[in-house]
């Protein structure tokens, strides 16, 4: 009696697992993987809009994943970076992506590549007009990067944006470029073993190494 | 054949029964079309975009009925529900646009916006210390925005036509009883407040809104600070003292505290006066904040300072040169604390409110008579927004103030006093008609226990935004003021003063551009007007009125030159009232027509410095010669002063910064003092009232300690 009755609590653990459980966490990993690779591969605005809406979809149907969330945010953020519009239309691609960052951090806090990715999005609002907006956002943005380092010093993405930002700052007070390219090397040998470590379809953020490697090659190559 | 048949029925049924085609455009309400839409069925992964044609194509597993959702920045999101099997399945919809909160008409009228948030603002907080004139004080900054007038012997902010005193100053949202420091006459004064302590400010030059009461002119609304980014030290060396800043950060929460001394007397050992000083100004202070999150949605705030400063000068009178004059002491004691906070709630709800409390007291001494007088303002207040939609949200607010204020000639054993307390309640309600198109209308109301008065006070504004970005705004509004508290104390039973403002108002910030144009018309009534001196008033009567009117420019640039911002301000202000001591109505001593404000700064990498300068001019100020017939019957010649400061950088830690204002050394003018009788000829004798000094030197150094080595100071100069 005794073992039928974990036999059966197995099986509808298991069946359960299979009936419910599996099919749509497929179903989110099969549509993840599929925007992910579109996402990288996107290059104009109309593309990153697509991308964007589509993790917006998914994000509706599973809204305790921080994935979908910070996929768009990071899509309506390099429409703004990309963006040939006015500081305006910049302007609402930067809030929008902010909107969606910080949806992302509500479902998963303390996340140090969300927290990486406000930082970007700063950096981005920053970026629309730098006279004005310089003095009063490269403290936050760089406080931004100084936190998501401190809640994970193997990612690679928030060395690298921090790198970006010291060399604005180094070329901002005329010093050199040594501490900016520290930083990228550093990001690149964690991209390294980021890049050895990752499973096959992962869903995990993996951008940036490309991007790596070109700022050193234009900031510290020679 | 009819088994063939049969099956081609079924496969053709079984296909349309599988897939669904859906097909349509999207289009906004103009009828332009709108790409990258979101369109999706709810409760699925299907879903596909609009192309940059507004066309779009979604092909899926039919499940039923269903519902397909239309998202797209900028518009409101729209449901469709779709029953089983409606063919043909083309869906084209128009979406409608939603109300943008960063794009979306604001109201300009009579508002100079600082802030780093806000698209609509006229000025970042940083450019605002960063003036050259300013050396560090709010006020001078805003002396070279429009409707302002530079009085160089007061130091306070005077609007469009309005005496200082008509301008009320709050500190998120909460009254500020003597912002100012307590100066002896003709010696200009400074705001007590740190501008470093302040995010951003609203500052109106009329026509603003009804949760501001108390003020005829002009409102001025800082706000602090909610969370400092870091912990540091800040140290700062100046050749008129120093002081010491160390702001303590945590997660969910922060402490600043703070203490300066500056002492002008060893400056004005060295550098030649044109006042007689006894006692060079020395002032203390010491201030101390702090911010508490409760949970992600409230944030709390309490702020306290306290201070102290002296000062002994001799009055030269007119008639007798060859005596050092009257000896006029003046030592005062402030203390300012307040507690506010915000909350954003549910269901689109927010709230915010506070208090405040401040008190002055000032020991004057003119020759043997000592005064004693003490002003006291406890203020309370609480606001609650509610959002009905995104096109129509009301605040509403309840006030209570006591304002108390004592004055005393301690010697003599006379004493006389007042204490009122006023409630004032004010709804306002916004609505946005489109993105281009709002309305906003105002009620406050106020009672005043002592004075047994009561009144309302309604206002109403509109903004209408152009297809250019440039938008224009229509303001106009009733103001009261109760009189100040020197007159009132003589007679408690003294009503408000009135002012009607009518605002239109033109504003274009684009590319790092800024163009902004108003003109003005206000109607004063119920001024005070009475016989005699300060501190003896007789024939108190509140029969004054008056108007001003006038226009006022704008320009400002950080597009054009590289590393370069600059503004240009014009005001022209024609105000004539009768208030004071004055039988007609005139045009005050501190409304000239004519004002002009150019501020230039430039960046140089090579150097790592930034420099400034600012040019302000007006056609000089009205006053009253006694040898002359009728009242304000001359002025003086017109006010210049050329400004010019450096500040450079040469670590992200370290900042030198070194000012002089009046570059030139122009011996302004402000007016003139009169013998009260006529010398042996018949003549009242005169002494013009000066600057303090040809020139002022401000030399600082500002040293930032954090671990972060790029914190500086750079919003303190």
């Amino acid at each position: 009696m005794k073992t039928y009755l974990s036999l059966s609590a197995i099986l509808m653990i298991f069946t359960w697992n299979l009936s419910f459980g599996n099919p749509l966490n497929d179903a989110y990993l099969q549509a993840m993987s599929t925007e992910i690779s579109k996402l990288y591969q996107a290059a104009s605005v109309e593309e990153l809009q697509k991308s964007a809406n589509a993790f917006q979809r998914i994000s509706t149907m599973n809204p305790s994943e921080w994935l979908p969330d910070y996929y768009a945010a990071w899509a309506y953020a390099n429409m703004g970076f990309r963006s040939q519009g006015s500081a305006q239309d910049k302007d609402n691609y930067f809030a929008q992506a902010k909107k969606l960052a910080d949806k992302a951090a509500q479902v998963s806090p303390n996340n140090s590549e969300i927290v990486a990715m406000q930082g970007y999005i700063t950096m981005g609002e920053l970026s629309v007009d730098p006279g004005s907006r310089g003095q009063h956002l490269s403290p936050v943005a760089m406080q931004t990067f100084g936190k998501a380092i401190n809640l994970n010093r193997t990612n690679p993405r928030a060395i690298l944006l921090m790198a970006q930002m010291e060399y604005g700052m180094a070329q901002f007070f005329g010093q050199g470029p040594e501490k900016a390219c520290g930083l990228i090397l550093s990001s690149l040998e964690l991209f390294k073993k980021e890049a050895a470590t990752v499973k096959n379809n992962s869903i995990e953020p993996l951008w940036g190494e490309d991007y790596a490697k070109g700022l050193y090659q234009e900031l510290c190559g020679n | 054949m009819k088994a063939y048949q049969l099956l081609l029925f079924l496969l053709f049924s079984q296909a349309a029964w599988a897939q669904t085609t859906i097909r349509g455009t999207v289009q906004d309400q103009r009828g332009e079309t709108i790409p990258g839409v979101n369109i999706f069925v709810k409760g699925t992964y299907v879903g596909t975009s609009s192309e940059l044609n507004g066309s779009y194509v979604l092909v899926f597993e039919e499940l039923g009925d269903f519902v397909l959702v239309f998202q797209a920045l900028g518009f409101r999101t729209q449901e469709i529900p779709v029953q089983q099997r409606q063919e043909p399945l083309e869906i084209s919809i128009t979406l409608k646009e939603a109300i943008n909160e960063m794009t979306a008409v604001t109201i300009t009228a009579g508002a100079l916006e600082a802030s780093d948030e806000k698209r609509a603002v006229v000025l970042r907080p940083l450019d605002i210390v960063t003036v050259p004139a300013a050396m560090g004080d709010i006020i001078g900054a805003f002396q070279t925005l429009p409707g302002t007038a530079t009085v160089g012997n007061d130091g306070r902010l005077f609007v469009r036509g309005g005496d200082a005193s008509e301008t009320a100053i709050f500190i998120d949202g909460l009254q500020v009883g003597n912002a100012f420091g307590t100066t002896a006459s003709n010696v200009p004064t400074r705001t007590r407040f740190n501008p470093n302590l302040f995010k951003g400010s609203f500052f109106s030059t009329g026509g603003y809104s009804a949760e501001f009461g108390n003020a005829l002119s002009s409102a001025l609304s800082l706000n602090s600070v909610d969370m400092p980014l870091r912990s540091q030290g800040d140290i700062s060396i100046m050749g008129i003292g120093g002081g010491i800043n160390q702001t303590l950060v945590g997660t969910n929460n922060s402490l600043n505290a703070g203490a300066n001394y500056t002492n002008l007397g060893p400056y004005q050992n060295m550098v030649r006066q044109n006042f007689d000083w006894e006692q060079a100004p020395a002032s203390w202070d010491a201030e101390i904040l702090g911010r508490q999150k409760l949970g992600s949605n409230t944030l709390l705030k309490a702020y306290a300072r306290t201070e102290r400063g002296s000062m002994k000068i001799w009055q030269a009178q007119p008639g007798i040169p060859q005596e050092r004059g009257i000896l006029l002491g003046v030592d005062n004691r402030y203390s300012f604390a307040q507690v506010s906070a915000k909350h954003t709630g549910k269901k689109d709800w927010s709230m915010y409110g506070g208090m405040s409390f401040s008190t002055n007291s000032d020991f004057l001494t003119v020759d043997q008579l000592s005064i004693r007088n003490t002003n006291r303002v406890f203020h309370a207040k609480g606001v609650a927004i509610k959002e009905f939609s995104d096109r129509f949200s009301l605040k509403s607010g309840l006030e209570h103030f006591r304002f108390e204020y004592r004055e005393a000639l301690p010697d003599e054993g006379l004493e006389r006093s007042f204490e009122d307390q006023q409630l004032a309640l004010f709804s306002e309600a916004d609505l946005y008609l489109s993105n281009r198109l709002i309305f906003r209308t105002g009620l406050r109301a106020g009672y005043s226990a002592l004075a047994s008065q009561t009144w309302v006070d309604p206002r109403v504004s509109f903004a209408y935004k152009f297809e250019h970005e440039g938008q224009l705004s229509l303001a106009a509004g009733k103001y009261s003021q109760m009189p100040v508290e020197e007159i009132r104390v003589n007679q408690p039973t003294l009503q408000n003063t009135e002012a009607i403002h009518y605002i239109l108002n033109y504003f274009l910030t684009k590319n790092g551009r800024t163009i902004r144009a108003e003109s003005f018309y206000k109607n004063y009534d119920g001024l005070v007007t009475y016989e005699g001196r300060r501190f003896a008033y007789q024939a108190i009567q509140q029969q004054g009125a008056g108007f001003a009117r006038g226009f006022d420019l704008f320009f400002r640039d950080q597009q054009t030159f590289e590393n370069t911002d600059y503004w240009v301000t014009y005001s022209f202000v024609d105000s004539k009232r009768q208030f004071s001591t004055f039988q007609s109505q005139v045009q005050p001593g501190f409304a000239p027509k004519h004002s002009l404000a150019v501020v230039i700064k430039h960046f140089i990498p090579a150097l790592k410095s930034q420099v400034g300068t600012s040019w302000s001019m007006n056609d000089g100020y009205t006053y009253t010669d006694p040898n002359l017939p009728g009242e304000m019957n001359s002025k003086t010649r017109g006010f210049q002063d050329l400004s010019l400061s450096w500040s450079y950088l040469p670590k992200p830690h370290l900042i030198i910064h070194l000012a002089c204002s009046n570059v030139q050394g122009r011996d302004n003018i402000f007016g003139y003092n009169f013998s009260p009788t006529p010398n042996e000829a018949g003549q009242f004798d005169q002494l013009p009232i000066r600057q303090t000094a040809p020139r002022f030197l401000f030399l600082g150094i500002f040293i930032t300690l954090s671990k972060d080595k790029s914190a500086n100071q750079l919003n303190n100069l």
